[in-house]
């Protein structure tokens, strides 16, 4: 599973970054085209939720989701790596 | 099936400021609600007016937006006119300890049926910020501008006093045990009440210095004390620090109870 | 089975709404409604129903407001003091369309003024009251067999319009006891429920929209905010308000003629009274008397919304004379509907209009 931050909610408050306990945001540092300075990924592979949901079938942690008070955080599944055709000019 | 989907998500994002504490209290009290295993017809969710009390309006139940303070005595007339509904109640400091007060307290005499939220921003948000009962002595609001000059209520010794069966005060920071906490207040018949402190940065952290977010957050952790702490500072007789809120399961008791169907 | 019974007003008004299918009661005591909750705190345990003893006025029309919505007939009672409390709570029924029935036994005020006399003295606060514009329906009984008949009534009328509904009564119709005759059943005329699919505000072509009952799975969401289609807030929308508010008041006064109610006696007088409430049986005291006086009555049971067009039905009016027991609050309404001209016959501290000053009335005007 891949965390998502929804950026049309988001609205940059960070609580996401302080009260994760495995510290995998960071803050962001562009502005997105609404305004806000949405947090990054720092290190995604930490999350245990992203690693484990599908081993236990529930959700594992989530503090974050629940922190956030925009319901901006989603677990998403990880797409697989799609080959793509690529034309090639000699 | 996660709380999410008890979210009416063509109107989110909602109108909560940028950080609002009120966004995970609500987060955490739909957790505990997926977890009763509810049913969506049979849920109903009443509150008054305030920021905390524009909730409902988020929620994919049956929800009344009451008049401000009356959430209550709204919420009495649902449950007993329809035992069979689960009513859960949003409320704010200024709705429930102001002008609901005697709504309030007659509740818990009454120990109906009912489980409470109160979004305790220490502050009334949703008009600009003016003090409330629960603003902390000496703390700016708009009208307290030269620091409040009046000692606040504490919520839950009031709950206890007048009668509530089950009393627990979390923060929006401990969100796993506000669930916990939540999902006690359902599970248990009678009134239940759950306080929940939570930071309003646009109105109360900007008037008392709380520059971030995550800094009123933080004044939040680092001040609240478990109830099991705060005992066995009083056994031992040390001092306890008045600015330290005390928090945890505060009273649990099997009072009888009104509205539940036998 | 009809039956006979010797009952006091606030008893037959109890009555009334058990028959039609009252099943929720949430009031306060007070002088001289206190009876109404008494008998129904006996009677509606017995029938299934919920009766509470709130804290105050305001609790309990907030919690007949939320029993309404499960579903439930539901009525409170009070008067004047009581009746002042429960305004916002009025307003917010009327906004959100909340079906319910409120039962005013009227006594001398203003403030806590005469407790056990009676008065007609919030006739104008009761269509006013609240802040904001809105319509509501007002029926005032002048006999216990009215207090009966006309609360039945009320319950439909407010299934049907979804408004809240006043019975105006006073404390002298309230507190006298007379015979009764009481009919095996009272006709029930249920709440429109609402198609699903359908958004819970959107009104048919009668402005009622169906009644999203809470519990059915419609997931309404109700406030008293300016509120679309869907029932969200959108407060900051003029036309939206604009058209909100004009629905809630079209809705009522646009259907005043097939709610009306009212008694036309010897329609060619010219010398006509208008009563309401108590006063009625002073007028037709000297009906009583005087035959063949071609005395004119205008007898008015539905107050609000006011039927204004009965007045025309007084060809050769050349005055009306208006008894209340208040300074003309009602006079005020049909003065400004009618040219002929209006006269307020007021009478405070609780006593009833005597048939002499009536008639002394009629002689000076004649």
């Amino acid at each position: 599973m891949k965390l998502v931050i929804d950026e049309t909610r988001c609205k940059g408050c960070n609580l996401c970054t302080k009260v994760c306990p495995y510290k995998i945001f960071k803050e962001g540092k562009k502005a997105n085209r609404k305004g806000i300075i949405v947090p990054e990924l720092d290190r995604p592979e930490r999350c245990p939720n992203c690693r484990l949901m599908h081993l236990y079938g529930r959700t594992i942690c989530g503090v974050c989701q629940l922190t956030c008070p925009d319901q901006a955080i989603h677990w998403v599944e990880e797409q697989p790596y799609e080959p793509k055709k690529v034309a090639i000019e000699y | 099936m996660s709380f999410e989907d008890w979210y009416r998500q063509d109107r989110l994002p909602h109108i909560y400021c940028a950080g609002c504490g009120n966004g995970t209290v609500v987060n955490c009290t739909l957790a505990a609600v997926e977890q009763m295993a509810w049913k969506k017809e049979d849920t109903v969710f009443v509150s008054g007016i305030g920021c905390s009390s524009r909730a409902p309006g988020y929620i994919v139940t049956d929800s009344l937006h009451t008049t401000h303070g009356r959430a209550i005595a709204f919420a009495t007339g649902v449950k007993l006119a329809n035992p069979d509904l689960h009513v859960v109640v949003f409320t704010g400091d200024g709705d429930l300890a102001a002008i609901g007060g005697n709504h309030f307290i007659h509740a818990c005499r009454r120990n109906i049926d009912l489980t409470v939220v109160c979004m305790n921003n220490q502050i009334y948000g949703m008009t600009g910020g003016q003090g409330s009962p629960t603003t902390p002595l000496g703390c700016l609001s708009s009208t307290t501008p030269y620091g409040c000059a009046e000692t606040p209520f504490d919520l839950c010794d009031l709950a206890i006093a007048a009668g509530a069966n089950y009393v627990s005060r979390w923060t929006s920071y401990h969100v796993k045990e506000l669930e916990k906490a939540v999902l006690a207040g359902l599970q248990t018949p009678g009134f239940s009440f759950i306080e929940a402190l939570v930071q309003c940065p646009t109105a109360f952290g900007r008037r008392n210095k709380f520059k971030q977010v995550a800094d009123h957050v933080e004044y939040l952790r680092s001040h609240s004390m478990l109830k099991a702490k705060h005992d066995r500072l009083l056994e031992q007789g040390e001092p306890v620090p008045t600015d330290m809120f005390i928090v945890g399961e505060l009273m649990r008791r099997n009072r009888p109870a009104l509205g539940v169907k036998p | 089975m009809t039956r006979t019974e010797f009952w006091q007003g606030n008893t037959a008004c109890a009555e009334g709404a058990l028959a039609a299918g009252c099943r929720f009661f949430g009031g306060y005591p007070i002088t001289p409604s206190t009876e109404i909750a008494e008998h129904m705190a006996v009677k509606l345990p017995k029938k299934g129903g919920v009766f509470i003893q709130m804290e105050d006025e305001i609790a309990s029309m907030a919690s007949i407001i939320g029993a309404s919505w499960t579903g439930a007939r539901a009525m409170t009672a009070t008067s004047g003091p009581g009746f002042s409390l429960m305004m916002e709570n009025i307003g917010y029924a009327a906004m959100t369309e909340t079906p319910c029935v409120v039962v005013n036994i009227q006594r001398g005020g203003p403030s806590t003024g005469q407790p056990t006399m009676g008065a007609q003295g919030d006739m104008m606060q009761c269509r006013f009251g609240s802040h904001g514009d809105y319509s509501v329906i007002a029926l005032c009984p002048a006999s216990v067999q009215e207090m009966y008949e006309l609360t039945a009534k009320a319950f439909n009328l407010a299934d049907k319009y979804r408004v809240p509904v006043f019975l105006m009564a006073d404390e002298v119709v309230g507190h006298m006891r007379e015979k009764i005759i009481i009919p095996d059943s009272v006709e029930q005329v249920p709440r429109k429920a609402l198609v699903k699919g359908t958004l819970p505000f959107k009104a048919d072509s009668d402005l009622i929209p169906g009644f999203p009952q809470f519990g059915k799975g419609y997931g309404v969401h109700v406030t008293g905010l300016t509120h679309d289609e869907r029932g969200y807030p959108c407060a900051t929308n003029p036309k939206l308000h604009e058209s909100l508010v004009m629905r809630l008041v079209d809705k009522i006064e646009s259907a005043r003629r097939e709610m009306a109610d009212f008694d036309i006696l010897n329609p060619d007088a010219e010398i006509v009274f208008i009563a309401y409430g108590a006063p009625v049986r002073t007028v037709q005291q000297i009906m009583h008397d005087h035959p063949h006086d071609n005395i004119g009555f205008l007898r008015i049971r539905t107050v609000w919304p006011f039927p204004e067009y009965a007045l025309g039905e007084f060809k050769n009016a050349r005055h009306f004379l208006v008894p209340e027991m208040n300074l003309g609050q009602i006079a005020r309404e049909i003065e400004r509907h009618t040219k002929v001209s209006v006269t307020s016959l007021p009478k405070l501290g609780g006593e009833l209009h005597t048939p002499a000053e009536l008639l002394a009335a009629r002689e000076a005007y004649r």
